[in-house]
């Protein structure tokens, strides 16, 4: 008996819940349940025995937690804790016609950003409990609530096993998990994966995971498993509140939306099982006829392509000098920001291009996109012509992304098809080959054609490859344009394609761009343009997909347009006319825009450089001194800093513009140490050294001791922050303090962290405490002038 | 559970205001940021309850394999035959919404985050007031939780197993014993059948009371 043998079966029934049989059994709360493999196996035996009397067809071994942390304290290692488990599932089901699940549960640590686990690390401690499970005939995974937890752990056994994989995750009745995966994103990323079938457990009773089914049930073709809770324990008595008769009517009832295999979580014993079995014998499978839309993800968003979704195309560094400099400093803070303000201004995906000569581009890839999914929750685009950089990409993204892009090339058909395959992308295929951009409509018509047949060969459905028939510039190809929408009209209709285009360059030589641009790309939503990739910070840009969506009979009600443009913005209330607005005005009273411009005013007459030593610094000097007398308080202190950064990002423009390098004060590195995921405070500090005109390198948090050390060597640093919020971690810090001693670095050390105090800070060898963010731009100006 | 306003006057005192208030625009962005945080949460507890015996030693809690360590929650825990292991969270909402104002405006971020720090307290406060009205005719201590005074920190771990509490409301905790979701708290309240004496909350068994910004304005945080 296989897996694939068993879904020729009207239904597949999975076991119940082996917690709750032990704890009945008499284990203590807290204590690993897969200790017992080892020590108590016949209880172990005993219990699957139960679940195989009362018609499971497959059963979970006892290893829901056998990962190398949760299994840290308990004696036991990760292989023998497995292997003892899988021998004493195959010992309750000698007949052959029960399959045995090596059962993976969460690591129990959440991964980076919310934890301090790295994807890579995840993917480790998954990879080693499915080569310890070799002899099982199943993997599951289950009780997952975070997607990339999940992707890492199917990554590890698609890639270390060739088992039939399960995957279900854990929706609360706000139809999302803890960590905030939405079901559509959950199915679309899974089924992308490779998994064979995917479902729900836990959390919930039968009754209450119907919607959450239901849903499911709409964007998966995989077979769709239920092993719901019997309820909801009681905190006192700890007894679940539906019983056995019941649970299996609610069942027949979730069998009536699709599903496939069921099973029982915490609370159910084989006497559910076995009512469920009854229950739903007399009742047929109920085909579902899915039709999943053209769509991509992030974990919490998914953004199906039903109608005209702008990609932003601003993260990429090609002609943006500023952009640039950002990518060779590895200034991460800038992508996000860059990021962030097209999702403001309207963008549904972010396209993210980091290539530039002289940088790690795949390394740099990896940084964004771990960045950037951290914060926004838009779908992510992921742009580069290396397959080893897309690979990297989309290896650690977490959702279902866009590769940009794939051509008729042979070479590049070979090389980043598989890749969209493997990790279940959508792809942008471009309308060119080995001969470069074909002239006519009918050419480009026939290399998407071919793509899309080469897509559909390797596995990739039509849905999921978007055409880009190239946009010439008018300019220089007058003749081209009408090739272009021609094209783009006769793939959506023909091939049945969504259709994506890069509309900026349309206008590249010509005066008025603007005007050429937004006309443009009108005409090219009307002929079906799906995914135009714009800059939506261009507002009649915007302007432009709104209208058409209104006109276009998209936009219902207007509803969109009418909030976008119906109520006449109100004019931001100015400050009064008589006071003269200067610099220091604006940093006191927190005017962001107002110090830019007025900033940008002063550059027109005024060296940079003076404009800092003269105005801005002393400026900042005085909101300073006002927070340390009490004055103002923590909020009106960062905003002031926040208006002295913006004033700061005009000079940074002015001078990457006319080529002159920023003087810098000196290089600072702030760290929050290992272990410490705090960096509040720590950013609050790097954002008053900027101000004060020192370089900071950021190392970020949970930052790896030996890391501060290289890095401080190599960029020859002389003052170190680091900060620490937990008892738990100040041994890093000492740590971290130590290691720079040892290695003789040349620098100067201040900490900080709530509990902190000045002598703790001299006796674990620091040079300075600062007992605010003040304080540590005091100390930099001591250390570095 | 569904929580409708913040403790505003609470976030404003750890943002170091003392007994000030505000000036009118940093008050405009603590209620927008109130707001997007309200969005943002989906609170919710679970907690149990559990017979307690000492072995002279430590405080143990039957059932599991915990053992509280320590003179400071011995001392808590004198005279109950039970306690209540319990464990509040805002969710991992609130760790996103302050990570995404991180990188756009880091004074919405600071004041979020100290509206969270004010949020989770709310959140122990209702579901204290719930769990205590579930168990009549009992008296009982206040939260006592892991890191205060001498009681280890490093229980968090098996804490939050017992609780179930990463398949029941999503709180995990890292290698260095950090909660996650951040604004989360765990804690131990004692039942016991007669009167408890008040009094011994406060800065005598808080760790910070060498270094603490409120006692050297002459302030006190509250706890």
């Amino acid at each position: 008996m296989d897996f694939k043998t068993l879904l020729k079966n009207e239904f597949v029934f999975l076991d119940g819940a082996m917690g709750t049989m032990l704890q009945a059994k008499g284990l203590k709360m807290g204590v690993a349940p897969e200790t017992l493999n080892i020590e108590k196996p016949e209880w172990i035996i005993d219990i699957h025995k139960q679940y195989v009397d009362a018609g499971a067809d497959i059963i979970y071994a006892n290893t829901f937690g056998a990962n190398r942390y949760k299994l840290s304290e308990c004696g036991y290692g990760v292989e023998e804790t497995i292997a003892a488990a899988i021998k004493n599932a195959r010992a309750a089901c000698e007949d052959g016609n029960t399959l045995v699940a090596l059962d993976i549960g969460p690591i129990g640590q959440l991964l980076e950003p919310a934890g301090t686990l790295s994807f890579e690390e995840a993917y480790d401690i998954f990879k080693q409990a499915v080569v310890a499970g070799k002899d099982c005939d199943v993997i599951v995974f289950e009780t997952m609530t975070d997607l990339y937890e999940l992707k890492a752990a199917v990554l590890a056994a698609k890639e270390n096993s060739n088992k039939p994989i399960i995957c279900t995750m854990t929706f609360e009745e706000n139809m999302r998990t803890f960590t905030g995966c939405s079901i559509n994103s959950m199915a679309l990323t899974l089924e992308g994966l490779g998994a064979d079938a995917i479902g729900v457990n836990c959390s919930l009773g039968p009754k209450e995971l119907y919607p959450i089914v239901k849903e499911l049930c709409r964007w998966t073709s995989l077979p769709v498993v239920v092993k719901p809770n019997a309820g909801l324990p009681d905190p006192i008595t700890n007894e679940y509140n539906v019983f056995p008769d019941e649970f299996a009517q609610l069942m027949k009832v979730l069998a009536t939306l699709g599903v496939k295999i069921f099973g029982g979580c915490c609370g159910t014993s084989p006497e559910y099982i076995k009512a469920m079995r009854k229950a739903l014998s007399d009742v047929k499978y109920t085909d579902r006829e899915v039709k999943i839309p053209a769509a991509c993800c992030c974990a919490s968003n998914t953004v199906v392509i039903n109608q005209p979704r702008v990609i932003g195309e601003r993260i990429n560094p090609t002609g943006k000098k500023r952009f640039k400099e950002a990518l060779l400093a590895g200034d991460i803070d800038y992508i996000l920001g860059q990021g962030i303000e097209q999702i403001h201004a309207g963008a549904d995906i972010l396209d993210v291009n980091v290539g530039l000569p002289g940088i790690d581009e795949k390394n740099m890839m990896v940084k964004a996109v771990k960045a950037l999914q951290s914060v926004v929750d838009v779908p992510l685009q992921l742009d580069s012509t290396i397959p080893e950089v897309l690979e990297a990409g989309l290896r650690i993204y977490n959702g279902k992304p866009i590769v940009n892009s794939v051509n008729g090339e042979e070479k590049s058909l070979k090389s980043v098809l598989p890749l969209v395959k493997k990790y279940g992308a959508a792809v942008v295929g471009l309308c060119l080959d080995e001969n470069g951009i074909p002239k006519t409509a009918q050419e480009r018509f026939d290399i998407a054609r071919r793509i899309v047949s080469e897509a559909e060969k390797t596995g990739i459905r039509r849905e999921d490859v978007y055409i880009d028939c190239l946009t010439l510039t008018a300019s220089a190809e007058q003749a081209g344009v009408m090739e272009t929408l021609n094209a783009l009209e006769r793939v959506k209709k023909e091939l049945g394609c969504r259709t994506v285009l890069g509309v900026s360059n349309i206008s590249f030589g010509l005066p008025a761009r603007e005007i050429v641009n937004h006309n443009f790309l009108m005409m090219a939503l009307t002929k079906g343009l799906d995914l135009p990739i714009i800059n939506p910070n261009v507002e009649t840009m915007m302007q432009t997909v709104r209208a058409y969506k209104l006109l276009a009979n998209i936009d219902l009600n207007s509803a969109e347009f009418i909030s976008h443009y119906g109520v006449q913005k109100t004019e931001e209330k100015k400050p009064q006319q008589t006071v003269s607005l200067t610099l220091d005005y604006a940093i006191e009273n927190g005017l962001k825009a107002e110090g830019a411009k007025i900033t940008g005013q002063l550059l027109e007459n005024t060296d940079p450089m003076d404009i800092v030593n003269n105005l801005l610094i002393p400026a900042l000097d005085k909101t300073g001194a006002d927070f340390e007398t009490g004055k103002i308080f923590l909020p009106q202190l960062i905003q002031s800093a926040g208006v002295a950064q913006s004033c700061f990002e005009v000079i940074k423009n002015h001078l990457a513009k006319s080529g002159e390098k920023s003087e810098s004060k000196g290089k600072i590195i702030v760290a929050t140490v290992k272990g410490d995921i705090h960096d509040i405070g720590k950013n609050i500090v790097k954002v008053l050294l900027e101000n004060y005109g020192y370089e900071v390198i950021d190392l970020g948090k949970d930052v790896d001791c030996q890391r501060v050390v290289d890095c401080a060597i190599e960029n020859d640093v002389h003052l170190v922050g680091l900060s620490a919020l937990m008892t738990t971690t100040l041994a890093s810090m000492e740590e971290t303090i130590k290691l720079l001693r040892e290695n003789n670095v040349d620098c100067k050390i201040m900490v900080g962290g709530a509990v902190l105090t000045p002598d703790y800070a001299e006796k674990i060898g620091a040079d300075f405490y600062a007992k605010d963010a003040k304080e540590s731009c005091d100390i930099a100006k001591k250390v570095l002038g | 559970m569904k929580l409708t306003k913040l403790n505003r006057s609470e976030a404003i005192r750890y943002l170091g205001y003392g007994g000030s208030t505000p000036d009118e625009k940093t008050l405009l962005i603590i209620n927008d940021c109130e707001k997007k945080l309200l969005e943002c949460i989906s609170p919710a507890y679970v907690y149990r309850v559990f017979d307690i015996t000492s072995n002279g030693e430590s405080v143990i809690v039957e059932g599991t394999s915990l053992s509280l360590e320590g003179d400071d929650i011995k001392a808590h825990l004198d005279k109950c035959k039970k306690c209540v292991l319990m464990c509040a969270t805002i969710s991992a909402g609130a760790d996103k919404l302050i990570r995404q104002l991180e990188a756009v405006d880091m004074t919405k971020a600071v004041i979020t985050d100290c509206l969270a720090s004010a949020a989770v307290e709310q959140v122990c406060d209702i579901a204290e007031e719930e769990i205590k009205s579930g168990l009549e005719d009992c008296f009982f201590t206040w939260r006592f939780s892991p890191g205060y005074g001498d009681f280890p920190i490093n229980i968090q771990k098996d804490f939050l197993e017992v609780l179930n509490a990463a398949k029941r409301i999503g709180v995990n905790t890292t290698e260095s014993m950090i909660l996650t979701p951040r604004k989360s708290v765990t804690a131990v309240m004692g039942i016991s059948d007669a009167e408890i004496p008040k009094g011994r909350r406060g800065c005598v068994t808080c760790k910070l009371k060498g270094n603490c910004a409120y006692r050297r304005k002459g302030e006190h945080c509250g706890f």
